[in-house]
């Protein structure tokens, strides 16, 4: 048939028509309609019924109780614990966001062997039993050669079930080098335990004081108080009054009644310039220290020598000279040395979340505040917290090996006789690896918790140390930094996943133990830490495998825990208000049974490493004034993650535009101290310190100290994964270690800095 | 004269949060996050295209140091109830298709993403930018999509998304109160997962038409104030501040204009509405 | 014997140079289509739009066109319903200019939505209360018009013609085209009006609210009248072009003349309502919501009160003035430039409307947003204008468009 052109058209308009009044083309547009509802690459979550399950967020010292929503075997949410005693239900974005780290792809997940050099990212799957072999075998190797005193374990905290075992096998092993990483905790907890004689933590009643005077501390800027803290604060109904001492305005600034900006470094004398007032006017509470205070007046040691007292050190610090030292105005330290003397339960509080170390003088001059009010185990003061007592130990047999690797000094020269009260120097550990002629003094290192390669202070000196240590194992659950340049992956589950002890969190009024538990199954091939120690002691035999009596760390923990653990089980804490009780008589352990203002033990320290010094004032940052006018200090954010844990990509993505930008990461600089530098908002400059440089953005802030450059810490992240690496820099990267001559601690508060528009 | 009880059937559910308690912690976006099934990208610095369902607003006095002083505000969607109190919430009126709606019931504003076909009028309309698009593809990166909340639904490239104040609790609450054969809900029962997870209580949540609810006080207080009044959008979050600049940043007003004036005034034609 | 494809007693150019010209507008229409294909698979992450910016350059360009296109409906309104008889020269131009435009239109729209497969939503959950409701439906009805109105002249190519259906239904069409054009003015004038009505009713966007008459706001009569005013303008300038280019006398002077009077009276009382509406809003319903009108052109870098004083005076009441004026008018390159700062005027309105409403910050603690539109938006909103081209020039060659064109160019 052939087809003319008016025939053709015919047809095609007829089927055109024909076609619109059939039902095909509407329920084809209706389909992709559907279809684009419904395109299989949107996932749709699966349904079921919802369980909560209590837990413990484990991701800062804090100790916040939590809920965890499952269905199924799946995390679907973390919410605070109403009615956990830390947090009462408060709870920071870091535990609200950590389904993310937990199924996210910064995982490791199953052990692993390096398979090209370090850090070049190649890793080849292992079996357990393979992995563990291999570190038996080193380890075995190393004692047989007489070297157990080489071996080095890292660990973030010494606080719970699994470090002791960890400093347990060590001791077993033969090696003293059980080091924690460094902590804002330490000065306080050396302070305390010179001035109170106690090791241990120092709990401050934040729901029931009604004056809180704190030295730069954190408290809302994601201190490990944290989750306390705000909680606190919520509760409060502004009853109390908060006063910031702080040179930039940070958060908890922000909240505070009062906003003191004081000079970065300043705070000792501040400290000591408010007690002048308070002893010259005589507001201090006379009772409690002539009860229980101990060279609040001059006094003679048992050789007879005279030392001065309290009175006679806080002389030299009239408001006068501290005006001119901290810049602030000589009323505003009257008239704070008086509100607080006169608040009727104030604290002091220093050093809970300083992105800047505070030093050990510091610690003492805040915390002798607290003693002049003489407010200790009262509601609304200070309450004196003790290690952790509920592992009830096993007493162990060690070999001579052991003992003769126990006698060694410590790599990081923590507890000789120059720092004799300080228990770890983790900062020290880079120096003292780099400065070693020939091996290594660490043969082989573990690091079991803590990312030291990102945490410790100088990246570049404790990148080169680790380049020397042969054999370097890591347990993290993450692909961190640390876990980035070892060469044997030994993934520890992610705590939500796993059990693990929380001991009582930093600033408690009363002990607080928490369980972490398992709330599903366990997501990738991941042993806990403890268990793979258990079994290595296991695996080397003799005295070392008698010291681990235990099946595993579960079976460990409900020996040692015994009837606390039902409890634990059950609501998840257990806590003990009693602890609260102790009466003023019992809590203080110094050899003058009293509150010491000047540790007689600190004296003996200084004589010990020859520093006659009385205070050291102002810790001095190294470097020229010259070529670094500018003051580089580091800050927290309560949505960065500045510890080992990088942050989640939720964290990430509340920061603001000036905060990080693409992968910049701003600096703060007061508006005034950048047009002397030509700077306007968001200009990219570079700042420099002695330690290193970095490329930066610039945000112009008047909340922040002219002279000041500050830095969120917790970003420029090589590790976990491309949501979170490649982001800024590490302000830690920047600040070398500034030691503390009283401590050993680091103390460097900031670093001298320049800046220059890039 | 004995208080009525109040049997409404009609709720307002609202908002009060106190600008003096907080922190900017940035716990409410993240439990909103989590809650929501929120997407994250690897750069989500462009804040004009990062999926936030409450931002949190640094806002300063633009004093200089050391007079300096902060503020944060944070931002939900404003559960607008638009001029006349009649549920024309400025982006309702103007969605064609019906993707975004008013509940009488509640005074919630929902957004219904399969209906939504991504004209962004309703963007357009809304004064407080409270409305954000899926410019992307959602995506969740090794074994996220397991934390996924199965109540909400994930939603698909080139649809408006927003706040719906956990619609989704709501209805949990409610079919539960149903089960139990009781037609009001208490306080608790319905919360938003910003609300409770806010960790210094700035949030609080609950029917503003409900003298039992705190809300219902908080958002008669003296110091109580909304973003935006003038413009007549009638929302149905309040927030606190003891601070005169803040409450003063909250609107726009000419100079030489008593703004506690203006607004107290506000307040009274509010209250014989 | 075949027929020729072009009209009888019309010359045109060489096949070779219309096929370089073809091939050259065809590049840029492809470059178009290939912006286009990016967005309909990647989605719209391929523009500058952001959360501030959920209408940029495409609604401007939507608004902007379709404005343009009026010239269409007001030209349709002239001949057929008033009467003007000079119109038929240029009429058929008119809705070719207009079919373009409209055609531009949904297909940007098309562009713009996140959710194309769904774009028939409107329709079906169509919200009443919804400008964008009215728009889409009057929009889509106006080009179905507008469609219709091409059609005949389609069907009037010389091959087509000798078909006999098709001869059959061009000489009905023409019959009633007169109740086409009625109903293309009735539509015209909502879907105009509902354009303004778009911006008007944001009353929580200070600068673009308007209060007005019953449910439509001020901009609703603002959008129609300046359509009608500087369509015409358009059409004019557009034929202008094409005489330029084909180097001919199209369109009979009479025609040029009425149209560019009756533009002239229309932009002039357009300028005056125009100019009365922006006072009262400054005067009246800005301060009522806190704001003061140098508030909406200062503190940044690009509207300042120039933008005002350019659409109002340089390119509102300066052509009015010359286009009334019988002198102005009458001088070729004054008509010309009028016509050109008309249509500037006019699209200054629509960017105005749209971008600077999103511009302008609402909290005091916000800022201006700023907003660059990406190639692949600059792409597609050009790719009218290739598309256009092309069919402008495609009618030229193969239909009667100018029916005086003959007459006009003796001897050729
Ligand atoms: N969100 C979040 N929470 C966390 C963490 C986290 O990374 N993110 N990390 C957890 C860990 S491991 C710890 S130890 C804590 C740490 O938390 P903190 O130690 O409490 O926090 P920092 O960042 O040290 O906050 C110290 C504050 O001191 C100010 N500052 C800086 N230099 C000086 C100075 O010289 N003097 C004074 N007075 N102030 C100064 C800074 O502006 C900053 O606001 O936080 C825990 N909680
Ligand atoms: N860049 C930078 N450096 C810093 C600081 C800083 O702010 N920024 N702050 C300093 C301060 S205050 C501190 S406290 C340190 C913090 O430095 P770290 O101690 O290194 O950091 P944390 O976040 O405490 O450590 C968490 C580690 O524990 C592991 N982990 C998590 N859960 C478990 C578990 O259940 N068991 C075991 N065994 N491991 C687990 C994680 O994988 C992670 O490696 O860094 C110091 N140095
Ligand atoms: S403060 Fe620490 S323990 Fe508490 S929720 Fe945050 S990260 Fe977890
Ligand atoms: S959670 Fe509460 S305190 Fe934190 S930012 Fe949100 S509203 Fe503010
Ligand atoms: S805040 Fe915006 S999105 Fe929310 S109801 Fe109001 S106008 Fe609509
Ligand atoms: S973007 Fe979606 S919700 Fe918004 S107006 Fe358009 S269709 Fe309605
Ligand atoms: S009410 Fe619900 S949806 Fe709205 S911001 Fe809060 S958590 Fe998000
Ligand atoms: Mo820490």
């Amino acid at each position: 048939m052939k087809i003319d052109r008016r025939c053709f058209l015919s047809l095609v308009i007829g089927g055109a028509v024909g076609t619109t009044l059939t039902p095909v083309p509407w329920k084809l547009t209706d389909d992709i309609a559907i279809w684009s509802q419904n395109w299989p690459w949107t996932p749709v979550p699966e349904d079921g019924p919802s369980k909560f399950v209590k837990s413990v967020c484990n991701q800062c010292p804090g100790g916040c109780g939590i809920t965890v929503r499952t269905i199924g075997d799946r995390a679907i949410k973390i919410e605070g614990q109403p009615d956990h005693p830390v947090n009462k239900g408060s709870l920071c974005p870091r535990a609200i966001s950590a389904t993310q780290h937990f199924y996210g792809p910064s995982r490791i997940q199953g052990p692993m062997k390096r398979a090209g050099e370090r850090g070049q990212g190649k890793w080849e799957k292992i079996s357990w039993d393979e992995a563990i072999k291999t570190v038996t075998e080193k380890l075995a190797e190393l004692r047989t050669r007489g070297k157990p005193h080489t071996v080095a374990c890292i660990s973030d905290t010494d606080r719970n079930g699994s470090s002791y075992l960890l400093d347990r096998f060590l001791k077993a092993y033969g090696s003293p080098n059980f080091i924690r990483t460094p902590s804002s905790a330490d000065a306080q907890e050396l302070a305390l335990y010179l001035s109170c004689g106690r090791q241990g933590t120092i709990g401050y009643d934040f729901r029931k004081a009604d004056f809180i005077l704190s030295f730069g501390c954190a408290l809302m800027d994601g201190c490990d108080a944290a989750g306390q803290v705000m909680s606190a604060f919520g509760e409060q109904d502004k009853k109390t009054r908060l006063v910031q001492i702080e040179a930039r305005l940070s958060d908890t600034a922000a909240k505070a009644a009062q906003w003191v900006p004081a000079k970065p470094g300043s705070e000792t004398v501040l400290a000591l310039g408010l007690g002048h007032v308070i002893v010259r006017d005589g507001l201090y509470n006379k009772a409690f220290i002539e009860d229980h205070g101990f060279a609040f007046e001059d006094w003679q040691d048992d050789a007879g020598n005279t030392h001065p007292g309290y009175r006679s050190l806080v002389q030299a610090h009239s408001p006068d000279k501290v005006a001119k030292a901290t810049g602030l105005s000589e009323k505003v330290i009257e008239s704070l040395a008086r509100s607080f003397a006169r608040a009727r339960r104030p604290v002091a509080v220093s050093g809970l979340g300083s992105a800047a170390p505070v030093s050990l003088d510091q610690s003492l001059a805040v915390f002798a505040l607290n003693a002049l009010a003489g407010n200790f185990q009262k509601p609304g003061g200070v309450f004196l917290i003790d290690e952790p007592d509920y592992l009830s130990w096993t007493e162990m047999k060690i070999d001579k090996t052991a003992s003769a690797g126990n006698q060694q000094p410590r790599v990081d020269g923590a507890g000789s006789e120059r720092f004799a009260h300080t228990r770890y120097l983790p900062n020290q550990l880079p120096e003292a690896i780099n400065s070693a002629k020939g091996d290594s003094p660490v043969q082989a290192l573990l690091v079991a918790g803590g990312n030291p390669l990102y945490t410790l202070a100088d990246t570049q000196a404790v990148e080169k140390a680790f380049e020397k240590i042969p054999f370097i194992v890591s347990f993290s659950t993450f692909m961190d930094e640390t876990a980035e340049q070892a060469d044997l992956l030994l993934p520890h589950p992610h705590f939500l996943e796993s059990y693990q002890d929380v001991p009582t969190p930093r600033g408690m009024a009363h002990t607080v133990i928490s369980l972490a538990r398992p709330v599903v199954k366990p997501q990738y091939d991941t042993r806990p830490t403890a268990d793979v120690v258990i079994q290595i002691a296991k695996n080397l035999g003799g005295f070392i495998e008698n010291a681990f009596p235990w099946k595993n760390y579960e079976d460990f923990l409900q020996k040692s825990l015994s009837d606390q653990w039902k409890t634990l089980e059950k609501q998840g804490y257990w806590s003990d208000s009693k602890s609260r009780d102790t009466s003023l008589d019992e809590i203080f352990r110094t050899a003058s049974q009293r509150f010491e203002f000047f540790p007689m033990s600190k004296l003996a320290a200084m004589n010990g490493n020859g520093n006659k010094k009385a205070g050291v004032e102002k810790i001095e940052l190294p470097g020229d004034i010259a070529k670094m006018p500018l003051v580089l200090v580091p800050y927290i954010s309560m949505r960065i993650s500045d510890g080992a844990v990088a942050n989640t990509p939720f964290m990430t993505k509340t920061l603001d535009a000036n905060v990080v930008l693409e992968n910049d990461v701003f600096v703060e600089i007061n508006p005034k101290t950048a047009s002397e530098y030509g700077l306007s908002q968001g200009d990219k400059a570079t700042v420099k310190t002695q330690a290193g440089q970095a490329e930066v953005r610039v945000n112009l802030f008047e909340g922040i100290m002219p002279g000041l450059v500050a830095m969120p810490a917790g970003l420029g992240r090589t590790g976990f994964s491309d949501y979170i690496a490649g982001k800024g820099a590490n302000v830690y990267g920047l600040v070398a270690p500034a030691v503390d001559p009283a401590s050993g601690l680091n103390a460097a508060w900031g670093a001298k800095a320049a800046i220059a528009k890039a | 004269m004995t208080q009525q009880p109040q049997h409404t059937k009609t709720k307002r559910y609202g908002m009060v949060i106190d600008l003096d308690k907080c922190t900017g912690c940035g716990a409410c976006m993240v439990a909103c996050y989590a809650e929501n099934n929120v997407p994250f990208r690897q750069d989500e610095s462009d804040k004009m295209r990062s999926l936030n369902w409450i931002r949190v607003m640094k806002v300063d006095n633009g004093k200089p140091f050391p007079d300096t002083q902060v503020c944060y505000i944070p931002m939900p969607c404003m559960q607008c109830d638009g001029q006349h109190m009649q549920g024309h919430s400025p982006c309702v009126s103007v969605c064609p298709a019906v993707a975004t709606d008013y509940d009488q019931t509640t005074g919630i504003v929902s957004q219904i993403y399969t209906r939504c076909f991504g004209c962004r009028y309703c963007m357009a309309a809304c004064p407080y930018h409270a409305r954000k698009f899926n410019w992307w593809d959602p995506k969740w990166p090794a074994d996220m999509e397991k934390y996924l909340n199965p109540d909400v639904s994930a939603r698909m490239r080139g649809v408006v998304e927003k706040c719906s104040f956990c619609y989704h609790r709501y209805q949990k609450a409610r079919d539960k109160a149903y089960v139990e054969g009781r037609e009001e809900l208490h306080e608790d029962e319905y919360q938003t997962a910003c609300a409770q997870a806010c960790p210094t209580n700035a949030i609080t949540f609950g029917d503003l038409h409900n003298p039992e609810h705190s809300v219902y006080s908080r958002s008669r207080s003296k110091t109580a104030f909304r973003l935006l009044e003038r413009l007549n959008t009638n929302p149905k979050v309040y927030y606190l501040s003891s601070k005169s600049w803040v409450r003063r940043k909250a609107d726009n007003y000419l100079e030489g204009e008593n703004f506690e004036q203006i607004r107290e005034k506000a307040r009274k034609a509010a209250a014989t509405h | 014997m075949t027929t020729p494809a072009i009209p009888e007693g019309v010359k045109r150019c060489p096949t070779r140079q219309f096929t370089l010209w073809l091939a050259v507008v065809g590049a840029v229409l492809l470059w178009g289509v290939y912006a286009m294909f990016l967005i309909w698979y990647k989605g719209l992450n391929q523009t500058g739009m952001n959360d501030a910016y959920g209408f940029a350059l495409w609604i401007w360009a939507d608004l902007a066109v379709i404005a343009l296109g009026g010239g269409a409906f007001f030209s349709g309104f002239l001949t057929y319903i008033i009467g003007k008889k000079e119109l038929k020269s240029i009429i058929n131009y008119a809705v070719i200019i207009g079919f373009i435009c409209y055609s531009s239109a949904l297909l940007i729209l098309a562009l713009d939505i996140g959710q194309p497969l769904r774009g028939w939503f409107i329709f079906w959950h169509a919200n009443v209360h919804s400008m964008l409701t009215e728009v889409a439906f009057c929009l889509s009805c106006y080009f179905a018009v507008l469609t219709i109105e091409f059609i005949p002249l389609v069907l009037e190519n010389p091959k087509l013609d000798r078909i006999p259906f098709l001869h059959h239904l061009s000489h009905n069409l023409h019959e009633v085209m007169a109740v086409f054009a009625a109903t293309g003015v009735f539509l015209s004038f909502f879907h105009q009006g509902s354009l303004g009505g778009v911006a008007g009713v944001l009353y929580g966007r200070p600068f673009a609210f308007r209060e007005g008459l019953l449910i439509w706001p001020w901009t609703f009569f603002l959008f129609t009248w300046s359509a009608a005013a500087v369509g015409p303008c358009f059409t004019m300038l557009v034929t202008w072009l094409t005489e330029k280019i084909t180097q001919k006398k199209l369109v009979r002077p009479e025609a040029f003349q009425l149209l560019a009077k009756i533009s002239g009276w229309m932009l002039l009382t357009y300028m005056i309502a125009k100019i009365a509406d922006t006072w009262y809003w400054a005067a009246v319903t800005a301060p009522s919501k806190g704001f003061s009108l140098m508030d909406f052109y200062s503190s940044n870098p690009v509207y300042g009160i120039w933008i005002l004083i350019a659409e109002l005076v340089i390119c509102g009441i300066v052509p009015a003035l010359i286009l009334i004026t019988r002198k102005g008018r009458e001088n070729k390159p004054l008509l010309v430039t009028a016509a050109i700062l008309a249509v500037l005027g006019v699209c200054i309105n629509r960017w105005v409307m749209v971008l600077q409403v999103m511009a302008a910050p609402l909290l005091p603690f916000q800022d201006w947003y700023m907003y660059m539109p990406t190639w692949q938006e600059v792409a597609t909103t050009i790719l009218p204008v290739a598309y256009g081209a092309i069919l402008i020039s495609l009618a030229h060659r193969y239909l009667p468009v100018f029916p005086h064109e003959k007459e006009l160019n003796p001897g050729q």
